[in-house]
């Protein structure tokens, strides 16, 4: 029977040919749909995590449910001990000590409020790669009273490289504190929102604003993303009590947001493109068997059941499936690889201002699906075709033959 | 003509004494196929059309008989009926005694697989198997042959019908009457009680059409396999040795041959066939 069904596919090469197209091309556009929105929804992440982010953050238990209202009262005074645990982790590439602060910004023509944040300049510049950088220089270790502030700030206060700003705020104790900084550079995150109200000081600089000595939290880089998980088990269990871990995941309401929408969108997408597979290949898999009724009614009349007859169909389509959606998901890596060399401009997501180039990811869960769907979708075209073809009266089927 | 107004085929016994009274037919009389009061209608569009109207005829093992009558007289949906491919609209029709009317469509197809082999008017060959393949493949569903029983079936026909040298041939590599005497193969091999050919030599030229008829006679005489084939050709008619006339889904007349010549057992009053037949010959 196989070798039956094997033959009946070699046999008919239009006919074969045209079954197969329209499989592989279904396939295929699955393999490169899926890989493109996977390659999008990966490069918000990294940029993400590669901007602000990081892997995880380490807090004093409650500052993430305070909202950041009170950072004062969750500094760590001994960040020293949660750093020898981090620097344990396996895949750790960068961990940063921030303190995080609240105040205004102005330089005498105006002010503004301001969310700052005191960094380590040479481990934050390994953290925060995906940071564009729109003028200037990240803060080095030499600047000890540099400022990187956000795109929207420098843009209502109009300020360039060299200006000088002010910092107000109230320390731990409520005294008002002021320092002057020195503008070194502009960034932009993907976040918009982020941009208009952050600036960043070195974090010795802003222990000697807010008068205290402690850190905030420390922000942890791991050398891969599907790190996190473990890396927040590890974390969990050897840390001393008092501390909290949070992941990208559950700081990123943005990436989550947008990953959301994309899912949802590119989502439909793709049941659009299913669908127009299943018609294609159904069209297909049904004019070949439909011309071949003859064929069918021959084995019947020869005393083969219904049911034999409704196997090999299903087998041959079935065969078809399988030949097809391998080379589908060839084809579709293939391509892939081809337009991520050549990659396409995107324009920026939502809140965010720079585009980015996207390409193709060939992930395997995608190529697994599209080949499953492929398969699935020629035996499902062929059900019916089969069963008409196992029902037809015999006599009926062999009158086509002339 | 002779005209003898036996009722050989409707009546059993009467076909007996027919039978045994005839030297050229083989001797069996034992009935292969009781077909009784058997019509068939079609639907046509909001229309039924009818194909068969009350037939009865019995069949005796070992003839070589021909359906003759014009097209659209029934002789295919006769044959078709016969071969358990379509059912009986009312009537009765039992092959080797067993009544077929009752049956489901998979006790129909093993019916078919043990008891009736097919040689169609378009060969009907499957196109992507060798000819020793298109024999082979209906014995496949025997499940009591092994396979070197069925290889040596397989040798046997394809001798018989003189094609041992084409067996890997696929049938788009082979002529008309080549395709035609697979077929023939394809139908023997399978050992049924009869064979039913529609119109085997519709699609060959006079000479290739009566090779295949003279081979089917052959094996017919040598093996006692019953043949029934339908034909409008006279010169495939003559070389029967019954003949029943169909004409507007009734028989009109069934023949016996003795010698060279027809002896007519029933005939209807209005036969309009004498004349064409006088014409034909």
């Amino acid at each position: 029977m196989l070798k039956l069904a094997l033959r009946n596919i070699l046999r008919q090469r239009a006919r074969t040919g045209l079954t197969l197209a329209a499989i592989v091309l279904g396939v295929a556009s699955l393999v490169i749909s899926g890989g493109f929105i996977e390659d999008i929804l990966l490069q918000l992440r990294e940029a993400t995590i590669r901007s602000q982010l990081g892997h995880l953050q380490v807090y004093k238990r409650g500052q993430f449910a305070s909202g950041g209202r009170h950072p004062y009262d969750f500094l760590i005074d001994n960040p020293a001990a949660i750093e020898r645990v981090v620097d344990a982790l396996p895949g750790m590439v960068a961990r940063a000590d921030r303190v995080s602060f609240s105040g205004l910004i102005s330089n005498g023509s105006g002010e503004l409020p301001m969310l700052g944040e005191g960094i380590e300049p040479e481990r934050e510049a390994r953290i925060g790669s995906a940071m564009t950088l729109l003028a200037g220089r990240r803060l080095a270790v030499e600047d000890a009273f540099g400022i990187m502030v956000g795109e929207g700030i420098a843009n209502a206060l109009k300020l360039k490289i060299g200006d000088s700003v002010d910092l107000l705020l109230s320390t731990r104790e409520g005294a008002l504190n002021t320092l002057d900084f020195k503008v070194v550079g502009v960034f932009r995150s993907l976040s918009k929102e982020y941009d208009a109200r952050a600036v960043r000081v070195p974090l010795r600089a802003a222990q000697a604003l807010t008068a205290t000595s402690g850190v905030n939290s420390v922000v942890v880089l791991l050398a891969d993303t599907r790190l996190t998980e473990r890396a927040r088990a590890d974390l969990d269990a050897r840390l001393p009590s008092g501390f909290e871990v949070k992941t990208w995941q559950e700081l990123a309401d943005f990436y989550n947001n947008t990953a959301a929408l994309y899912e949802r969108q590119f989502g439909v997408l793709q049941v659009i493109i299913l669908v127009m597979v299943l018609l294609s290949v159904a069209n297909s898999v049904n004019m070949t068997l439909h011309e071949r009724t003859p064929e069918f009614g021959i084995m019947r009349a020869l005393g083969q059941t219904g049911r034999d007859v409704f196997r090999l169909a299903v087998l041959e389509t079935a065969l078809l499936g399988m030949i097809g959606a391998a080379l589908g998901v060839a084809a579709g890596s293939i391509l892939a690889w081809i337009i991520s060399a050549i990659g396409i401009p995107m324009p920026p997501p939502p809140n965010s201002e720079s585009g980015f180039i996207a390409s193709v990811q060939v992930v395997p869960k995608v190529l697994a699906a599209a080949f499953g769907l492929g398969f699935i979708a020629s035996i499902g075209a062929a059900l019916l075709p089969a069963r008409r073809l196992a029902r037809i009266p015999v006599v009926e089927a062999l009158r086509r033959a002339i | 003509m002779a005209r003898d107004f036996r009722t050989a085929i409707l009546d059993p016994q009467a076909a007996k004494r027919v039978a045994s009274s005839d030297a050229g037919v083989a001797q069996a009389a034992r009935v292969l196929v009781r077909i009784e009061n058997v019509s068939k209608q079609y639907r046509l569009g909001d229309q039924w059309v009818p194909a068969l109207n009350r037939i009865s005829l019995n069949i005796d093992q070992g003839v070589f008989m021909a359906i003759a009558g014009p097209s659209g007289s029934g002789k295919s949906t006769l044959l078709n009926l016969i071969g358990c491919i379509d059912t009986p609209s009312s009537g009765r029709i039992l092959i080797a005694d067993q009544d077929v009317s009752g049956k489901n469509a998979d006790e129909l197809a093993m019916l078919r697989a043990r008891t009736v082999g097919f040689i169609f008017q378009t060969f009907n060959l499957l196109p992507v198997l060798s000819a020793e393949e298109n024999v082979e493949y209906p014995l496949l569903q025997l499940s009591e042959l092994s396979a070197a029983e069925r290889g040596r079936r397989v040798r046997q026909y394809l001798e018989i019908v003189g094609l041992s040298e084409y067996a890997r041939h696929r049938p788009n590599q082979l002529s008309g009457g080549q395709r035609q005497r697979v077929a023939i193969a394809r139908a023997l091999a399978m050992h049924p009680k009869i064979i039913l050919a529609d119109e085997p030599t519709a699609n060959l030229d006079h000479k290739t059409g009566r090779r295949i008829l003279r081979l089917m006679r052959r094996i017919n005489r040598q093996t006692g396999a019953t043949f029934v084939f339908s034909t409008h050709d006279r010169r495939v008619i003559d070389m029967a040795d019954r003949r029943i006339d169909l004409e507007d889904g009734e028989i009109v007349r069934l023949g016996i041959r003795s010698g060279k010549e027809w002896v007519f057992a029933m005939e209807r009053v209005d036969d309009l066939s004498d004349d064409n037949e006088d014409q034909d010959s």
